[in-house]
């Protein structure tokens, strides 16, 4: 194996550690034996792990010579939820296996892609490869720059404080990947954008830098044309429904950073509580000790104190984990929104202004000419796939948020119930009295 | 030993070491409102007070408490507190309480009250007041002794004070008690008139026997120990106690911005809008229920309290054997002393110093006459002394019996009031989580709607 076997983080995912070679460096097909890691078992029961061997010039490993009968069965256990077209759904997309790469210049972790495709845009049924961050801030680069009119979900926060957070701690990376899974299954799920060459490529390249070197050359007409700002013009009047998602947009990102902050106070505060708490619990043991019949009953009160100090650290946590990440996702999503909403109404700026240069140069025959009515068809589109995108947006913001505050309630329902069985358990040890004497 | 006859004066000084009746070991302490006086184990009725209220069915309560202004001893006006007190005395037969006694008290009267207490009957662990400021308080909660809150908690507790005093089987018969009862004026005149100040022990006394004292009783050693690291661990526990209702307060405090901003959010919104507006709702219910659970926190932290002071109790019945015993102890070598002082004397030797000794070598020695003078003098000190310390030795283990009797009362005592303490505070913590459960299961429902 080149460049020696890399070290792995505990894997979170239900597979077994494998060891396996640098996944982005410019291994030869030889070195993809013992490969990409194959899916899970549960994913592929047919597989047999001799296929290994097996490379294709497309890249990715194959997904063994698992019959198709197995593979729609399969496609058909992992439906989850209705597609929001209404059709069935034809591709699926998961994030999962973090594995840390030690390397001489950087230490990075990567995760594992599992594609899972009936499309005739994929070669093969099955792919899976690896990739890092760094891959998917591409993609999305990618993604904004060759669909500028639609909404492209936003990639968790890029940039973390070193020495505040650990970027390899389980905790960081398992939101982080949580996050990243959510990013994918978003595109997944649009009309548009999953059908998006770059969006194949990530999830299908087996040499994904080697792609990247290429893609300066794909600007899309629509990319171009954006590019050219219509140079001082103001908008003449922003349709009615645009500007009330942006001012929509405005009071909605204000909330949630309210709610975000409320939410670390309250981590905080219960982090505090937890301090004390743990001082608190103890000091029933110390005082048992002195006592004869009390012992027991003082005891008893230690040990609940302690077991409800337990579950206020799993509350604490799961917030931290589970809450705020999405809370933030959505702040960032709303940004990134806003500066679609700003590329619109540059195009509808710029269609404007070449209507009105027309209306000035009085030779122009009342045939529009073409450009402009290009300008106009841009306009147009733009607005419709807005428009589209942001009922899509509407309905997964609230099936999003309608799970995460569900959830919250749940970790708070949860952590009562531990609590209350502590406390209860304790009475009949407290009520009972004391046989020999 | 002796009977008490029935003479007033007699009644206002009970001999402490004398058992007026058997403690009653097994006594539970009746913390509530109804009290049963003890059982009138003595002798006929030379104990007793006037009106037998040790042999009816008493009700005692403090049932409220006003503001007053008035001038103290220095003639300054001065604001406090004076709590009614009533006393009623139950029917046997159809249950009706009939109203004996009422009057005002305010706390100092208390104090002087458990002063005298603490004089006459040493051997008896006195229970204590509630605390006189506030103390353990966490940030909410007022320090100020005006405040109602801790007007109200220090009323309850003024009224436990006499409960553990009418259900003890020795000083439920206490003459001044029943006076302090009964008789508003003039009171604090009679109590003082027993010039019970000046029978107690002074605390430089106190100090310089338990510095001294050789062989005190292993039990009381013990006790002390006990009743050093009850004390220290009580505090602590009382201490950290605030500090946990500080901070779940300030947890509970917080939800409550949820509130508004799900009111705010649900206006820009369709379909979300009523869901996050209810939940909103609980939000602020939630963030209001906090007050109500710490204010029933605090009772337990009362209870504590009580164990708290009861400690400092123990260590006064300690003190005082201790004090006994070193007096026993000097009384002791003193005798043995001046039976050496004696025997030299007779003897003619010289052995120990002593100032005759030194002057009858300095200035010659005395005449034969006068040391007979001298012998016959010590031999009186000597008969005197051993009359003395054989009362003293039987005083000594008296105390030790009655006092270890009243400390086994009081341990059962402890560990009942302790575990109810404890039940009580379990109870509250579970219907605390089943709230929290509600709240969070009808937001969580809300959610549900969105």
């Amino acid at each position: 194996m080149s460049g020696g076997p890399p070290k792995a983080l505990p894997s979170t995912g239900p597979q077994s550690l494998r060891d396996m070679p640098h996944p982005l460096a410019g291994s030869s097909s030889e070195e993809a034996v013992g490969g990409d890691s194959t899916p899970s078992p549960d994913l592929l029961t047919a597989r047999s792990f001799g296929d290994k061997d097996l490379i294709l010039p497309n890249g990715g490993t194959p997904a063994g010579t698992a019959s198709p009968a197995s593979s729609s069965s399969l496609l058909n256990r992992l439906q989850l939820d209705d597609d929001v077209d209404g059709e069935t759904r034809d591709l699926f997309v998961t994030v999962d296996d973090p594995k840390k790469h030690v390397c001489t210049m950087e230490t990075y972790i990567t995760y594992r892609i599992t594609t899972k495709s009936t499309r005739v845009e994929f070669d093969l049924p099955e792919y899976s490869v690896r990739r890092r961050y760094q891959d998917f801030d591409w993609l999305r680069n990618k993604l904004e720059e060759s669909q500028p009119t639609h909404l492209i979900p936003p990639l968790p926060e890029k940039f973390v404080v070193k020495g505040v957070v650990d970027r390899f701690s389980e905790e960081f990376v398992e939101t982080r990947r949580k996050a990243l899974d959510k990013f994918l299954k978003r595109i997944t799920d649009h009309p548009v954008l999953s059908f998006n060459e770059h969006f194949n490529v990530f999830l299908t390249a087996k040499d994904l830098n080697a792609h990247k070197k290429q893609g300066m050359a794909l600007l899309t007409r629509v990319g171009e044309s954006v590019k050219h700002v219509a140079g001082g013009y103001k908008l003449r009047s922003r349709p009615l429904e645009f500007a009330a998602i942006g001012e929509y947009l405005d009071t909605f990102a204000l909330k949630l950073g309210t709610i975000d902050r409320i939410a670390q106070r309250i981590i905080k505060e219960e982090i505090e509580y937890l301090v004390e708490l743990r001082e608190y619990g103890p000091v029933y043991s110390t005082w048992s000790a002195l006592e004869g019949e009390l012992a027991e009953p003082l005891e008893g009160v230690s040990a609940c104190i302690g077991s409800c100090s337990a579950a206020l650290e799993e509350l604490t946590d799961d917030t931290t984990e589970d809450f705020l990440p999405v809370l933030r996702e959505y702040i960032l999503y709303s940004d990134s929104m806003k500066s679609v909403l700003k590329k619109r109404d540059h195009v509808q700026a710029e269609y404007e202004a070449k209507l009105e240069a027309v209306a000035l140069r009085k030779e122009e025959r009342p045939k529009v000419p073409a450009d402009v009515e290009k300008c106009q068809d841009r306009m147009e589109c733009f607005n419709a796939d807005l428009k589209a995108d942001m009922e899509r947006w509407q309905n997964n913001k609230r099936q999003d948020f309608r799970q995460l505050l569900m959830g919250m309630a749940d970790k708070n329902i949860q952590y009562y119930e531990k609590c209350l069985m502590a406390w209860e358990s304790i009475i009949p040890l407290l009520q009972e009295k004391q046989e020999a004497k | 030993m002796e009977q008490a006859a029935p003479d007033p004066e007699r009644l206002l000084q009970p001999a402490p070491l004398e058992p007026l009746s058997h403690p009653d070991t097994g006594l539970e302490s009746v913390v509530g409102e109804e009290v049963k006086g003890a059982r009138d184990e003595g002798p006929g009725d030379g104990t007793m007070t006037e009106s037998n209220f040790s042999l009816k069915k008493i009700e005692i309560s403090v049932s409220e408490a006003e503001k007053r202004t008035g001038r103290n001893a220095m003639n300054m006006q001065e604001t406090y507190t004076a709590y009614l007190i009533e006393t009623r005395s139950v029917e046997h037969s159809d249950g009706q309480s009939v109203l004996t006694d009422s009057l005002w008290r305010r706390y100092s009267e208390f104090e002087l009250l458990r002063n005298y207490l603490l004089v006459y009957y040493p051997h008896i662990v006195v229970p204590p007041l509630p605390e006189k400021r506030a103390e353990f308080v966490w940030h909410k909660l007022s320090a100020d002794n005006m405040d109602p809150d801790f007007v109200e908690r220090r009323r309850i507790g003024l009224e436990n004070f006499l409960l553990r005093l009418a259900s003890h089987p020795i000083l439920c018969r206490d003459k001044i008690f029943y006076l302090f009862l009964t008789q508003e004026g003039n009171w604090k005149e009679t109590v003082n008139e027993t010039g019970f100040q000046l029978k107690a022990d002074s605390r430089l006394k106190a100090l310089n026997a338990t510095f001294r004292v050789k062989n005190p009783d292993k039990r009381f050693i013990e006790l002390k120990h006990y009743s050093d690291e009850l004390q220290s661990v009580i505090s602590h526990l009382l201490r950290v106690r605030a500090r946990v209702a500080d901070r779940l307060y300030g947890v509970y405090k917080v939800h409550g911005n949820y509130g508004r901003v799900f009111s705010e959010w649900s206006a820009i919104e369709k379909e979300m809008g009523d869901g996050l507006q209810s939940a909103g709702h609980h939000m602020d219910v939630y963030a209001s229920s906090i007050d109500d659970i710490l204010e029933d926190e605090e009772h337990y932290a009362d209870q504590l309290k009580e164990y708290l002071f009861y400690a400092e109790a123990l260590r006064a019945v300690c003190r005082k054997h201790e004090l006994m015993q070193y007096d026993l102890e000097m009384a002791a070598q003193d005798l043995a002393s001046k039976k050496q002082q004696c025997e030299e004397l007779a003897t003619g030797t010289v052995r120990t110093f002593s100032l005759k000794g030194m002057t009858t070598k300095l200035f010659g020695q005395e005449t034969p006459e006068q040391r007979e003078a001298r012998i016959k003098m010590l031999e009186e000190q000597i008969k005197e002394g051993e009359q003395q310390l054989k009362s003293k030795n039987l005083e000594g283990r008296e105390f030790v019996k009655n006092a270890w009797a009243d400390i086994e009362r009081f341990k059962e005592q402890k560990n009942h009031d302790l575990k109810e303490a404890l039940i009580s505070y379990a109870v509250m913590q579970i219907s605390m989580c089943k709230k929290g459960i509600q709240v969070w299961t009808n937001a969580k429902e809300c959610f549900s709607k969105m």
